[in-house]
Formats: structure tokens, C-alpha cells, sequence
């Protein structure tokens, strides 16, 4: 469980870009963090992994202050895969890569093995085990760098943009294997734009706007909030205004529609009640 | 100070950093310094001076503490001492053209002498990218200590293997971006055209002239004075230790 009460943070003492988070994240909770750029959400992920420290308030990882551990010692709970690939990738081939977050945390040369070979598969990478990451397209090495740290299973996964230069089909092999993973009882959290994507993995979502949490729920509350919609400069979900198209004719389509089950459902009820 | 003329500016940077280099005694040195120090304030640039000298403390240190234990010289102390102030004075002069000169009146006033438009360019880019790669390197050492590389932990030698994650994807990014500039400026039409024309030149003034010909009287009575008539003897005086 991690806790954030009251953050604050600003970039040399000028740019405030956390003005009081508090949110908490239970274990096995899928949820999403959005909001327009600058908002604050990558400032909020490093802080939940020890890379920033709170100027203000308090982040508590199981009941822990995190100010008195180290950014490795969080590493081992909370995992955090940043937006550019670019910046972590360094060596010479994709297995080598994948398993060295496996090594640095301690696993022995079988398990790595073992689990490399599996989150490769689950991310579509079997073909690439000896090529060299530099080699690759950006959206391969997005993956690499996402599989490097996948492969480690921390409780807690924070990814940072991870849908970014992603095809449709690799968007939902990542979704599956998220989905799969917390069903096995890991917390996953997401910074995305892809709104299609938080619609169709994240039960719960978060908005972000100016440093400050504007709206903490279900994802489909959050969703149909015009005030979020507005302020994190969503474009609405194809959903929503589908949903808003058929209320203009059926009054009976209700305010929050959001998945695509829930509009077939409406829409099967009215065509069942004609 | 901010008006002049960089090419005037650099003459008396380049005259200033020689004078330095010419002496090796404590008081002369001394003088060369506390001669550069108002021009700094004159430009308003001594905080930013001030942050660049404490940057150089660790070197000076270095430098004091190893010459005065290595150093064969009779007054090994004293001689250390003068070795730093020369390398704070020729510090200074070079701070006084790179703190008060923007890098497009840099490559403006190289353009101007005569130097190919396309090496002025690459310098001005060079020093407009530092900064770009020093947060680049911040980001790749948060993505690494993310993945469980304790940067600052355990021996010298496990500390230096432990650049490599940071040095590699430094210098790949570093690559990847210049083609990636050098794509953009060529499909934006750069050196498309011979002559290029500018919007803005640089021209000489009665004070740029009045500070090189200063500078340059300066340096015709230093090399005076260190060749052929000597210095007096109390600026010889050094510490006896």
C-alpha cells in the first residue's frame, strides 16, 4: 500500500509542480493517472519510488516513511519505467538488457532466465533476444525497456507512458499481460493520454490538473466529469459521445457511460423495449 | 561591459589570460586579478562568476596540496599559491568574454572573422547543447536507480562500473539527437543558399577600439617589463615556505 498525505514539490524552489497530493493506492489496485502536460503526473510517479523527495508531507510505502530508505531498496517494491527507452537501455543485447534488473535485485542465473524468456513472450520480443537494443525501432525499445522491468514483478508497477509508439495489437499484448499481472495480486498504475486505453484496463482513475488531484474515482465518473475532461485537455472517449449522441434521442441513456459492454447493453434494452 | 563588441572583448580576454601567463611571482599576479575583478562587476556578472570559481575550489585545492608536497621548488608553498592564483586569474579573463558574450553574438562576431558560417554554427550549437546533456544525464540516472543500480554505493571500482549505465545511453541519445537535428535543419533548408545575409552585424565603436587599443598597450608593457627590464624586486617577494 503506498500512502502520499499532503506532497508538495517545486523544481528549484521556482516551478511548484506538486501543490499537496494525498492519495493512497491499496495492494492489487489497477488505476491511471491523467492529466494535461505539466500537470505533475511524472513528478507524483518519482515520488512514489524515492527519486524525489517530498518538500512537504509524507509518502509512505507499507506503512514505512520512504525518507528513510533508498531509491534501491524502494526499486525492490516499486517499480518505474520512464517515457524515453532511450534512457536506460545500454547494453548489447535485449537479453542481457531484460535480465539486468534481475540481476541487480539479486535473482539467480535460472530464475532470470526463466523470467526473462517469459516476459519477452508476453510482450512479443521472442525474436530479438541477441539483437542489439540500439538496433531496434522505437517502439521495440519501448518495449525492451518495459520488459526489463516487468520481468523483476515488483509489487508495486508504475509505468510512465508506457502506450507511446505502441500499434494497436503490442497496445493490448502490454494490456493483457498488465491485466494478468494484477491478477496475481500486483498494483499496477499507468500515466498514459490514451484515453481508450484507461477506459478499457483501469477501474480506477486519477486526474491531475496545475500540481493538484482534481478528481479521484472510477474511472467512468471520472471520465464523464466535464470539469476533468476540460482541464486535463481530454478529447472525449468515442464512448462518451456515442453515449451523448444516443441521450440526444433515447432519454433513457444514462450520464456515465463509458465501456463499450455498458452502451450495447442500453442499446439492447431500448431496442428490446421498442 | 554587455555592449561591447565581442572581438574587442576577446582581445581583452586573450591579453588578460597572457598577462597571467607570464608571471609566476605572488604580487604581480595579485595585481592581474584584482585589475579583472571590476571589469566583472563592471559586466554584473560576479555572482555568476562567484558559482564558477567555487565549481574550480576543488581543483585549486588539488593544486595547492600537491604542489606543495611534490613540488621540487624552494619554497614549495608559496610557489603552489602563485600557481593557483594564475589559474584563478586566467580563469577569470576567460569568464569575462564567456560570461558576458550570447552564443549567437559568439558565432556572429567568428562569422565576421571570417570564419566559415558552417564551424561558427557548430560552436554556438556545441555550447547551446550543454545544458541539454546535463539534464539528460540527471533523467538517465533516475531511469537507472529506478531499475535497482545503487550509484552511490559500494568500492571505487564497482562505482566506476557503475558509469556505464549512465555514459552509454548518454552518448547513443547524444547521437540519435544530432542526426535527428541535422535531419530537421536540412529539411528546413539550411545551407541551401551561398550567401547568407544577417539581420543583425556587428560593428566596431570608439570604445572597441579604445579597449583593444588599451589592451593591447597593456600587453606591449608587460612584455616589456617581464623581458627585458625585469620586475622590481618587492614584487618578487614570495612566502618563505
Amino acid at each position: 500500500m503506498i500512502i502520499l498525505e499532503d506532497v508538495h514539490y517545486s523544481y528549484d524552489g521556482v516551478y511548484t509542480a506538486l501543490r499537496g497530493i494525498s492519495l493512497q493506492i491499496d495492494d492489487g489496485e489497477r488505476l491511471a493517472v491523467i492529466g494535461a502536460n505539466g500537470a505533475g503526473k511524472t513528478t507524483m510517479m518519482k515520488h512514489m519510488n524515492g527519486l524525489l523527495r517530498p518538500q512537504k508531507g509524507r509518502v509512505i510505502l507499507d506503512g514505512q516513511d520512504t525518507k528513510y530508505m533508498s531509491v534501491a531498496e524502494i526499486a525492490r517494491a516499486v517499480g518505474l519505467v520512464f517515457q524515453n527507452p532511450d534512457h536506460q537501455l545500454f547494453l548489447d543485447s535485449v537479453k542481457k538488457e531484460v535480465e539486468f534488473g534481475l540481476r541487480n535485485l539479486g535473482f539467480t542465473e535460472s530464475e532470470a532466465e526463466q523470467k526473462r524468456q517469459k516476459t519477452m513472450v508476453n510482450l512479443g520480443l521472442e525474436g530479438f533476444t541477441e539483437r542489439s537494443p540500439f538496433t531496434l525501432s522505437g517502439g521495440e525499445r519501448k518495449r525492451v525497456a518495459l520488459a526489463s522491468v516487468l520481468s523483476t514483478e515488483p509489487r508495486f508497477l508504475a509505468l510512465d507512458e508506457p502506450t507511446i509508439g505502441q500499434d494497436a495489437h503490442q497496445k493490448s499484448l502490454l494490456a493483457q499481460m498488465l491485466t494478468e499481472m494484477n491478477k496475481r495480486g500486483r498494483t499496477v498504475a499507468v500515466v498514459t493520454h490514451d484515453i481508450e486505453f484507461v477506459i478499457e484496463n483501469f477501474p480506477r482513475t486519477i486526474a491531475m490538473a496545475d500540481g493538484q488531484i482534481i478528481a479521484d474515482g472510477s474511472t467512468s465518473m471520472v471520465l464523464s466529469n466535464d470539469e476533468v475532461i476540460e482541464r486535463c485537455a481530454l478529447a472525449l472517449p468515442q464512448m462518451t459521445l456515442a453515449a451523448r449522441a444516443l441521450r440526444n434521442v433515447f432519454p433513457e441513456v444514462g450520464q456515465r457511460l463509458t465501456l463499450l459492454s455498458e452502451l450495447e447493453e442500453t442499446i439492447m434494452g431500448i431496442l428490446g423495449g421498442a | 561591459m554587455h555592449r561591447l563588441d565581442p572581438r574587442s572583448k576577446l582581445v581583452l580576454s586573450i591579453v588578460c589570460a597572457s598577462v597571467s601567463m607570464m608571471f609566476m611571482d605572488i604580487i604581480p599576479l595579485l595585481m592581474v586579478f584584482i585589475c579583472l575583478l571590476p571589469m566583472i562587476a563592471a559586466a554584473k556578472s560576479l555572482g555568476r562568476w562567484a558559482t564558477s570559481m567555487k565549481g574550480l575550489g576543488a581543483l585549486l585545492v588539488f593544486v595547492l596540496v600537491f604542489n606543495t608536497l611534490l613540488s621540487p621548488m624552494e619554497h614549495p608553498f608559496s610557489y603552489s599559491l602563485s600557481l593557483a592564483i594564475r589559474l584563478v586569474a586566467l580563469m577569470t579573463s576567460f569568464s569575462l568574454f564567456f560570461l558576458t558574450v550570447q552564443p549567437d553574438q559568439l558565432s556572429q562576431a567568428l562569422i565576421q572573422m571570417r570564419v566559415k558560417f558552417e564551424f561558427a554554427f557548430a560552436m554556438s550549437m556545441a555550447m547551446r547543447y550543454v545544458p541539454t546533456l546535463g539534464q539528460e544525464a540527471y533523467a538517465i540516472m533516475d531511469a537507472q536507480r529506478a531499475r535497482g543500480v545503487e550509484l552511490d554505493k559500494g568500492n571505487l571500482i564497482k562505482r566506476i562500473r557503475n558509469i556505464i549505465p549512465i555514459i552509454v545511453p548518454l552518448i547513443i541519445v547524444s547521437i540519435r539527437r544530432a542526426l535527428s537535428i541535422a535531419e530537421s535543419m536540412e529539411s528546413r533548408g539550411f545551407g541551401a543558399n551561398e550567401n547568407r545575409t544577417y539581420m543583425e552585424m556587428l560593428r566596431f565603436k570608439k570604445r572597441d577600439w579604445a579597449v583593444v587599443l588599451a589592451s593591447l598597450l597593456m600587453l606591449s608593457l608587460t612584455i616589456y617589463v617581464r623581458f627585458f627590464a625585469g620586475l622590481p624586486g618587492w614584487m618578487l617577494w614570495g612566502l618563505p615556505f
